[in-house]
């Protein structure tokens, strides 16, 4: 039985090899930067990181291999070793799926038409944060692939389960792991390169592939269910550390009281403070930097009874603050109390235009409210 | 007005832009908004409403690569007395309601689900997962509005 799988997977090894050749060598560079891209956007976990490079050094190495092959190659013969490696591949695939070898697969955006096994062992390491990258590339599911998926069907879950597979995977044939891992890396490749003749005819379908743990339900709904509610939950951890308080509770029920509260404590805050907006006005001479520095700083602003004051209070902030974004040398601060105090009256002038700004100017606040009642 | 831009010039700055998401927004959201209150203020029918609605209107032009403030832009647009957040009291009653619910966990979940969607403008046309990665970043972006309206407000007084 052993050798049966080992012959017919040498047969597809070499097919897959060769589009694997044709994909890799343009797509080698995607690889990386989506590689990259994934693990900093998702956070991957050091051993998975470390799954990656073992993939690469394999993919180096059967891309050596194929170079001594075959020097050169073209896109037309990759298709048709497609579409051959097709062939053999559900047979092949059934004969690994009754070993036992449970693969953590998700098929990604662009994937070979006709070929199930494509996957990306890759995307699946980094955890459930890639569904919703996934989610973003593909839209639709297709419904021929999902048929041909019935047979072997997985979901993944945690990182952990996936390691638990890959050691699995480590103690089947080591072959069949290069094969599959080879997949994996010709999945990467088809999924970042767009511009090969192969991955273009094969562009049409958008889906997404799972598989269905061992011992769990195949249904393709169930699947489908379950990968939702993963998402959902992975938001929620997310909700969980933005919102305060929120990490007492454990239950979706708990967290989701306390996610509504704190909305509606900040919306009805935000209302409380347009409408203190609307008695009280800002100054003319508000300065915005200003909120920067409050935001540091505690001490509260006082009535002050001039302009002139005023304009020092605010740069006594700015010294006072330790916000160093919006400055670069205290000791340059000193010098705006000077410059302001100059210029404290032409805020005056230019609103004597208007008419009002004797009023604005009242720094008593009963004068304020008073000039706003006019 | 002049002089203030070239007070404003003499000010420190640090030489590079913050680049600081929050930063960036609180920036927007000011420069948005206190011209906007300086203006109402000047035309002196600042209602509670419009300054409502420009308080609204700022949150939803500083944070434009979300959805929710492109549902919230329409609704302000189309509308002259926004109500952009449900009032506290139908935020209490819907709650009670689903404590009156009982033994059904899936049902009080989703019923809570969809009190969030209440919560967020255009919560209701998003899916569930949409909806929450909206939320969480409609929380951050009112945190930082709740802050630079207190200082404004602080700033006046």
């Amino acid at each position: 039985m052993v050798f049966v799988i080992n012959i017919v997977s040498s047969s597809t090894l070499t097919f897959t090899l060769f589009l694997s050749h044709s994909l890799s060598l343009q797509a080698i560079c995607f690889l990386k930067k989506k590689k990259k891209k994934i693990t900093m956007n998702e956070g991957a976990i050091g051993g998975d990181l470390l799954l990656n490079y073992t993939d690469m050094s394999v993919l180096e190495r059967q891309r050596a291999h194929l170079k001594y092959l075959n020097p050169s190659f073209d896109s037309p013969l990759a298709g048709f070793f497609a579409d051959s490696s097709m062939i053999n591949g559900g047979e092949m695939d059934g004969y690994l799926a009754t070993a036992g070898l449970n693969l953590p697969m998700i098929y990604g955006e662009t994937t070979v038409e006709g070929d199930p096994r494509m996957s990306i062992p890759l995307e699946t390491t980094l955890g459930t944060g890639n569904f919703r990258k996934r989610k973003f590339d593909t839209v639709t599911k297709d419904c021929n692939e999902k048929k041909k998926k019935m047979n072997r069907e997985e979901v993944t879950e945690g990182e952990e389960e996936e390691k638990s597979k890959i050691t699995e995977l480590n103690n089947g044939s080591p072959k069949s792991i290069k094969k599959m891992k080879n997949k994996a890396k010709k999945e990467e490749n088809n999924c970042s390169n767009d511009s090969s003749k192969v991955t273009k005819e094969l562009e049409k379908t958008d889906y997404i592939h799972v598989r269905a743990r061992r011992g769990q339900a195949t249904d393709s709904h169930s699947i489908a269910e379950r990968v939702r509610r993963e998402k959902i939950s992975e938001r929620m951890k997310f909700l969980q550390d933005l919102v305060p308080g929120c990490d007492k509770f454990t239950g979706k029920a708990g967290m989701l009281d306390e996610i509504i509260n704190y909305v509606q404590s900040l919306q009805r805050q935000i209302e409380f403070l347009s409408m203190k907006l609307a008695v009280v006005n800002p100054r003319p001479d508000f300065d915005m930097d200003d909120i920067f520095a409050k935001e540091v700083v505690s001490t509260p602003m006082t009535v002050v009874p001039s302009p002139e004051m005023v304009h020092s209070g605010y740069s006594h902030e700015m010294v006072n603050s330790g916000y160093s974004n919006e400055m670069v040398n205290s000791g340059y601060v000193h010098f705006n109390p000077m410059q302001q105090v100059d210029t404290s009256s032409d805020p005056l002038s230019c609103f004597n235009n208007n008419g009002q700004a004797p009023s604005m100017w009242d720094s008593d606040v009963q004068n304020l409210y008073g000039s706003l009642g006019v | 007005m002049e002089r203030q831009i070239i007070n404003k010039k003499k000010r420190v700055f640090s030489l590079e832009p913050n680049k600081n998401p929050s930063a960036v927004f609180t920036r927007k959201y000011t420069s948005h908004l206190v011209p906007a209150l300086k203006k109402l203020n000047m035309n002196k029918n600042s209602s509670k409403q419009t300054v409502k609605h420009e308080v609204d209107m700022a949150l939803a032009l500083s944070a434009q690569e979300f959805a929710w403030s492109r549902f919230l832009l329409q609704k302000l647009s189309s509308s002259t007395n926004p109500t952009t957040t449900t009032s506290s009291s139908d935020g209490i009653r819907i709650l009670e309601r689903s404590d009156k619910e009982g033994g059904n966990k899936e049902g009080e979940i989703e019923e809570k689900l969809r009190e969030l969607q209440k919560l967020l403008p255009g919560g209701e046309e998003m899916n569930v997962e949409e909806m929450l990665s909206e939320i969480g970043n409609y929380i951050k972006c009112l945190e930082l509005q709740t802050i630079a309206l207190k200082s404004i407000v602080q700033d006046s007084t």
